[in-house]
């Protein structure tokens, strides 16, 4: 009405005071004005209803959070005595040593791989609602009734029942292969990972190199598909991404190797241990945990090229050049239908979540509280609560920055990401001999 | 990278990204600007023209809004009493949303106070059927009129297809 006031008119200020204000009596519908839509809407967001109902759903999911932490980790033993029970039994039964560690190695393997597909789904889900908020959106708000969480599903669901199309002049083994070749090393690079104290599929003491050398064998898959797909576009974004993957797997490397140094060695949960205790602690306070990304200049410098190189690594923006959709339709997995192209979607989130987790546990100190009066929350929780900050991060910088050019990517690697990984070992020298 | 200003050139990119970071992060934290339309809707303005509703009560069928409608979308008859004389009522009214062009003339040229003929804030003015379009009124119909419905032979109330949202919103009087 204010803006009818304004005018000099009098007989349109008259006309407007005799127009009622409109009355919505009818409907379960909330009513929006129209014209605090959307500048007053944005300056005072908390007179919003949804707004505050929006608040406190996330304080609440913050809550839910810890609270199921807290009870999974008092359910815990639980699991130690059905493991116990099951040995036991397994002995009884007169079963051999290795037999039983089948058993329990397959009950391992399945967890893991219940994380490997659950984890996509929920991850993709989450993407679509931050990019969504980002861009002033809602993002899928219907499927499952609560904030569309059942929309990663019910596409999943749609993509298994899509239709498999292999193009005429595909070489059609390679084209089948490609998939499985890039989703099984993302999958098997999770085994060494520990979630927590003694929370490891593979213990293994080379768990830092097999892990590296296992995500670099899915270059070989993009690689493949990229090849039989028998198109110009998915050929070019398989060769961008042999390029973008072996280049940025050397700072990847390189930027470990001083959290080697320091730990002094290639287990992950040796790792983990080196980095438990805080700083201060001789005198009496705790200042900072020693975490490597808190060792000055080395732990940072490290940790931002980890970072920087698993973007690049794992296809992501601002680093997608191999999938680009503006210039390469999309890539290598342009001519991927339905299910093939759910494992490479699979493929690609699921690597996101390793380097996730490896950034978790080479700089963020794994299972380690951030203060020693935070310890009562497991440690699995810790690492896990650490992992989705920085899968946050992956989905932050998607939607934040534009892609670069190919030169520049590739500039940025080898004149810039190379040589300040290295100056960063010959730092965590010098710290190490000081 | 010159080399002549090497460090400068990697304070700035860093600069301007964490900058390029902070924006997206303000607008995480923004409220949507999406209406979640059945269950949330916008209120139009108050001038906002919507569908036509009708008092037969206050009508005095000059016909001016006939006369008035560009499109030619309202018909009308006026009532007569027992000697053939007319009377100023109309005995029915009908409006054909269909062909209706929401100029607002006909409330214009109605010269009752309040007005018989006026555009609501309703926009979910749907059909399924042309039939619908037509609305129907008598003079104890309420304002948002009857369609009529051919295979019933019968006049029905517009309530499946049509969510009216105010009736007397913008009424002059």
């Amino acid at each position: 009405m204010s803006e009818t006031e304004k005018t000099p008119s009098s007989s349109a200020a008259k006309s407007a005071a005799l127009l009622p204000e409109p009355v919505f009596t009818e409907g379960p519908w909330v009513l929006l004005p129209h014209r605090a839509w959307p500048t007053e809407m944005w300056a005072s967001p908390w007179k919003l209803p949804r707004y505050r109902r929006g608040a406190m759903m996330l304080a609440g999911l913050l809550l839910l959070g810890t609270g199921a932490a807290l009870l999974i980790g008092e359910i815990a033993p639980w699991a130690d005595m059905l493991h116990a029970r099951l040995m036991l039994a397994m002995a009884t039964f007169g079963l051999p040593p290795p037999a039983v560690m089948c058993v329990w190695g397959a009950l391992q393997i399945a967890l893991l791989i219940g994380i490997f597909i659950l984890a996509p789904v929920v991850i993709v889900w989450w993407e679509r609602k931050i990019s969504a908020h980002i861009q002033s959106r809602f993002g899928p708000m219907r499927t499952g009734g609560f904030h569309g969480w059942l929309q990663t599903a019910a596409d999943g669901l749609k993509l298994l029942l899509k239709e498999n199309i292999t193009p005429q002049h595909a070489d059609s083994w390679v084209h089948r292969l490609a998939p499985a070749v890039a989703l099984v090393p993302a999958l098997v690079a999770f085994a060494p990972v520990s979630f927590g104290q003694e929370l490891s599929a593979a213990d293994i003491d080379i768990g830092t190199l097999y892990i590296f050398a296992m995500t670099g064998v899915s270059v070989l898959g993009i690689m493949m598909a990229g090849w039989a797909s028998a198109n110009k576009y998915s050929l070019l974004g398989g060769l961008r991404s042999a390029a973008q993957l072996v280049s940025y797997e050397l700072p990847r490397t390189f930027a470990v190797v001083p959290v080697l140094m320091f730990a002094g060695s290639l287990n992950l949960s040796q790792i983990v241990a080196a980095q438990q205790g805080y700083w201060g602690e001789g005198y009496g306070f705790a200042l900072l945990p020693r975490w490597f990304i808190f060792y000055p200049v080395v732990g940072q410098l490290s940790f931002i090229i980890f970072l920087i190189a698993s973007i690049a690594e794992t296809n992501r923006t601002p680093f997608d050049i191999p999938e680009a959709e503006s210039e390469l339709v999309s890539g290598f997995h342009t001519e991927y239908s339905g299910i093939k192209f759910s494992l490479f979607f699979m493929a690609e989130y699921g690597a996101m979540l390793l380097s996730c987790l490896l950034m978790a546990s080479f700089f963020l100190g794994g299972g380690s509280a951030p203060l020693p009066f935070l310890r009562f929350i497991p440690s699995w929780a810790w690492f896990l609560s650490k992992a989705v900050v920085l899968v946050f991060c992956f989905l932050w910088f998607r939607w934040t920055f534009p892609r670069m050019r190919v030169d520049r990517l590739m500039d940025f690697c080898w004149k810039f990401l190379l040589p300040w990984s290295f100056a960063n070992i010959a730092f965590a020298g010098l710290y190490l001999l000081l | 990278m010159n080399d002549s200003n090497y460090f400068k050139t990697i304070w700035t990119a860093s600069v301007n990204t964490l900058k390029g970071l902070y924006v997206t992060w303000r607008y995480l934290f923004k409220p949507a600007i999406t209406v979640q339309y059945p269950e949330e809707k916008l209120a139009p303005y108050p001038a906002f023209r919507g569908t036509l509703l009708f008092d037969a009560k206050t009508c005095i069928a000059c016909g001016l809004c006939a006369k008035a409608c560009p499109s030619e979308c309202i018909t009308l008859e006026s009532r007569k009493d027992g000697a053939g004389k007319r009377v100023p009522k109309p005995e029915w009214y009908a409006l054909d949303l269909g062909k209706c062009n929401y100029c607002g003339l006909c409330e214009e040229a109605c010269p009752t106070k309040p007005r018989s003929v006026w555009h609501s804030l309703d926009y979910e003015v749907a059909f399924s059927e042309r039939s619908e379009m037509l609305r129907c009124w008598k003079s104890d119909t309420p304002f948002l009129g009857e369609i009529w419905d051919p295979k019933a032979k019968k006049l029905k109330k517009p309530k499946t297809h049509l969510q009216v949202q105010s009736v007397p919103a913008r009424r002059m009087p």
